[in-house]
């Protein structure tokens, strides 16, 4: 099921600019698990497993991790349950809900239940991992800056002006919402479903590619002149927002 | 169960011996209260005219003696249908009268009484009863008037008659008809479970007995079928979506496995094995997206989707979906505009908008020119207006359009109309639109746009006050 081909996976790791994470993942499918600790310890984070639900709160309840990844359908505790027992306690540790029910109450179901994502399955790691990386640091890191920099562009979220290099670019209020998230992530992989959830607030899945023509007219603007790109595609994955590739 | 234990348990038979009973109750209460109140009344009227002779006969006494007392009670004791009287001596010696025998002690209390008698002109004459009253006149003679009581036993008589004989016909025409009733509504109802019980052995196509009274048996007859009528719509659909399921399903998953083989067997170095993979993923990302969009269907066919359903105004959904698609269709080399005006509808918003995304991700895949260099505008137009009690959401292209006689045909699932079998795309799109209209009691339009194409997601409006009500819970996007 969840298989994602070798060069776009280097490739992220590469280029992504992420601190460690400590992980718990609770899933009662041990191969699907076994993939997700061995793929995040890959990618350069450090990943626990629990079994079930009882042994998921337990951990989750004890450990100090970054993001919880839980399954919605678990063996002795629902998934949904885990999550609400947690912010019961207070817990308010971020947590991506995985399922197989995709469908958009089930969603809300599972936000309402205090999940802060959900990904219905089948899904592809390179989704999984950009999610859990923008969950992640949406716990400590300084996400409610007035302005955005990257290199020498620069968005002000409170006038609405981007400049690069000190010269005013005229954007279109979505372009500049899409340029705005992609920014407060910069140096995060973040995936095409992710821009149309979070940009435009659709949960369902174009069968073409409407998101890549959006990037592309946003690149033309932000990097069309400039002689170092700002916003990358990775391949197989996403798009980035980062000063050089390394 | 036998046919007569059957019977017994019909609802229109038990109905029937409730009837019975309280009918039986109410006839015998009716006569038990004109029974007691002839009785009142003929006791009012004896003592009346016992009470009236009495005071007669006293005055008499008083005034010429037993003489005249005896001559007067001779005189009337002769008189057909006669009173009975008896004066006694202090002794208790029958001085006149007509009576032979009474019960004992009658004479020794004053008052009324009720007594078994014999009279004298008829000794042999059964034992009567009567009704007398006994008084003391001066000197110790006592007088005693009574009368027969044979009439309000005749009275009761015909009473009961009339109580056994009403209550054998009422019980005797309640049941005929109770079983008549019985027999009836049983003989439709057994046609009704037989039939059903064909549907259930797996005949479908059965439909139930309708009669001709269009009585409610029959009303619910028409109703059951009417509901059998879209049992089979349904299944049959259900069986015609698993036969494009195993046929547009099966096709990308034998590509799949062809390239895994191939691969496998023929590949010689990494490069290959790569490509082969990538393009495993591509495929089964596809199969994915049909999946999706076949739950999708399923679930708003079935109703599941009515959750989450709000007031918002179509003509915002037609300007968000327009500015989502608007570079994706200057990049096809079409225009794309969008023509809104308010539309409030009470719907599922995610559903409108991919719907809507749908139909216009078609046009755009099928909307441009056939004669490219013929003048044929490059436009696709994306219109949101209300028309009456209707809210429309449409798009229109100029490109080939569906030929009339297409139109039915491709709204169903996985139709892909030859002309398009070279183009991607899993052949839902305006499957799910039309579900989707469904759902919202609408319909999915397919029309000529003299060239092309235009599809109409028709929807019900909602009315001015219950989108005011709302109108705070709108989420306004930044346009």
């Amino acid at each position: 099921m969840v298989l994602e081909t070798e060069p776009s996976r280097s490739e992220a790791i590469q280029s992504r600019d992420v601190p460690e994470m400590r992980l718990l993942i609770i899933e009662d499918d041990r191969e699907s698990a076994d993939y997700l600790v061995k793929a995040f310890r890959e990618v350069g984070h450090i990943a626990d497993h629990a079994g079930d639900g009882e042994e998921g709160f337990a951990l989750a309840d004890s450990g100090d991790y970054d993001v919880l990844v839980v399954d919605r359908m678990l063996p002795k505790r629902d998934g949904l349950s885990v999550i609400g027992a947690l912010r019961d306690k207070g817990n308010r540790t971020p947590a991506l809900i995985l399922s197989a029910l995709g469908q958009v109450d089930d969603r809300i179901k599972g936000l309402r239940a205090g999940g802060d994502d959900y990904l219905p399955k089948p899904y592809s790691f390179a989704e999984l991992l950009a999610r859990v990386e923008v969950l992640s640091r949406r716990q400590g890191g300084p996400a409610e800056e007035t302005t955005y920099r990257v290199g020498d562009l620069e968005l002000d979220r409170l006038s609405h002006g981007v400049t690069r290099g000190g010269q005013e670019l005229i954007l279109q209020p979505r372009e500049f919402r899409l340029l705005e998230y992609l920014m407060k992530h910069a140096g995060q992989v973040v995936t095409r479903t992710m821009l149309l959830e979070n940009v435009w607030d659709y949960h369902f899945d174009p069968q073409t590619n409407v998101i890549d023509v959006h990037i592309s007219r946003l690149r033309s603007k932000i990097d069309k002149g400039f002689d170092r790109p700002l916003l990358h595609t990775i391949r197989g994955a996403g798009y980035m927002v980062r000063d050089g590739m390394k | 169960m036998t046919a007569i234990g059957k019977l017994f348990r019909t609802t229109a038979f038990r109905l029937t011996l409730a009837y019975l009973l309280i009918f039986a109750l109410f006839a015998a209460a009716l006569l038990g209260y004109l029974a007691w109140n002839t009785n009142r009344l003929i006791n009012d009227q004896i003592t009346s005219t016992v009470d009236a002779e009495m005071d007669e006969l006293s005055d008499l006494f008083s005034r010429r003696g037993l003489r005249g007392i005896v001559f007067a009670i001779e005189n009337r004791a002769l008189r057909p249908g006669a009173n009975l009287y008896l004066i006694t001596t202090p002794a208790g010696q029958s001085v006149a009268g007509n009576i032979s025998s009474l019960a004992p002690g009658v004479m020794a209390s004053t008052g009324w009484s009720e007594t078994p008698y014999r009279r004298l002109d008829d000794p042999d004459s059964p034992n009567h009863r009567a009704l007398v009253k006994v008084q003391q006149l001066s000197s110790g003679f006592r007088l005693l008037i009574g009368h027969d009581l044979e009439e309000r036993l005749r009275l009761f008589g015909i009473v009961s008659d009339a109580a056994k004989w009403s209550t054998l016909i009422v019980v005797v025409l309640g049941l005929g008809g109770g079983i008549f009733v019985s027999r009836r509504v049983l003989r439709k109802i057994d046609a009704i479970t037989g039939t059903t019980r064909l549907i259930m052995a797996g005949d479908l196509s059965g439909r139930l007995p309708v009669g001709r009274s269009g009585d409610e048996l029959d009303r619910l007859a028409e109703n059951l079928n009417a509901m059998l009528e879209r049992i089979e719509a349904l299944m049959s659909g259900l069986k015609e979506v698993s036969d494009n399921i195993a046929h547009d399903l099966k096709t990308p998953l034998t590509r799949m496995r062809n390239r895994a083989e191939e691969a496998l067997a023929h590949g010689t170095n990494e490069d290959e094995y790569r490509a082969a993979l990538e393009r495993t993923i591509e495929e089964s990302d596809g199969l994915i997206r049909t999946f999706n969009a076949l739950l999708m269907i399923a679930r708003a066919e079935s109703g599941q989707a009515r959750g989450n359903m709000d007031n918002f105004d179509a003509a915002e959904v037609a300007e968000g979906i327009h500015e989502l698609y608007e570079p994706l269709a200057e990049d096809a080399e079409l225009v794309l505009k969008v023509e809104a005006s308010a539309a409030p509808v009470h719907g599922n918003r995610e559903l409108i908008s991919q719907a809507l995304a749908n139909l216009v991700e078609n046009a755009i895949k099928y909307g441009k020119p056939v004669t490219a260099e013929g003048g044929a505008t490059a436009e696709i137009l994306i219109e949101a207006r209300r028309e009456g009690d209707r809210a429309l959401l449409s798009v229109s292209d100029h490109g080939a359009g569906i030929p009339e006689a297409d139109r039915k045909h491709a709204v169903q699932r996985f139709v892909r109309l030859e002309a398009s079998r070279t183009l991607p795309g899993s052949g839902l799109g305006l499957s799910l639109a039309s579900a989707v209209a469904i759902l919202h009691g609408g319909e999915l339009r397919l029309e000529d746009n003299g060239p092309g194409l235009r599809v109409t997601l028709v929807l019900p409006a909602v009315t001015g006050e219950a989108l005011a009500g709302q109108s705070g819970n709108v989420p306004q996007k930044s346009a």
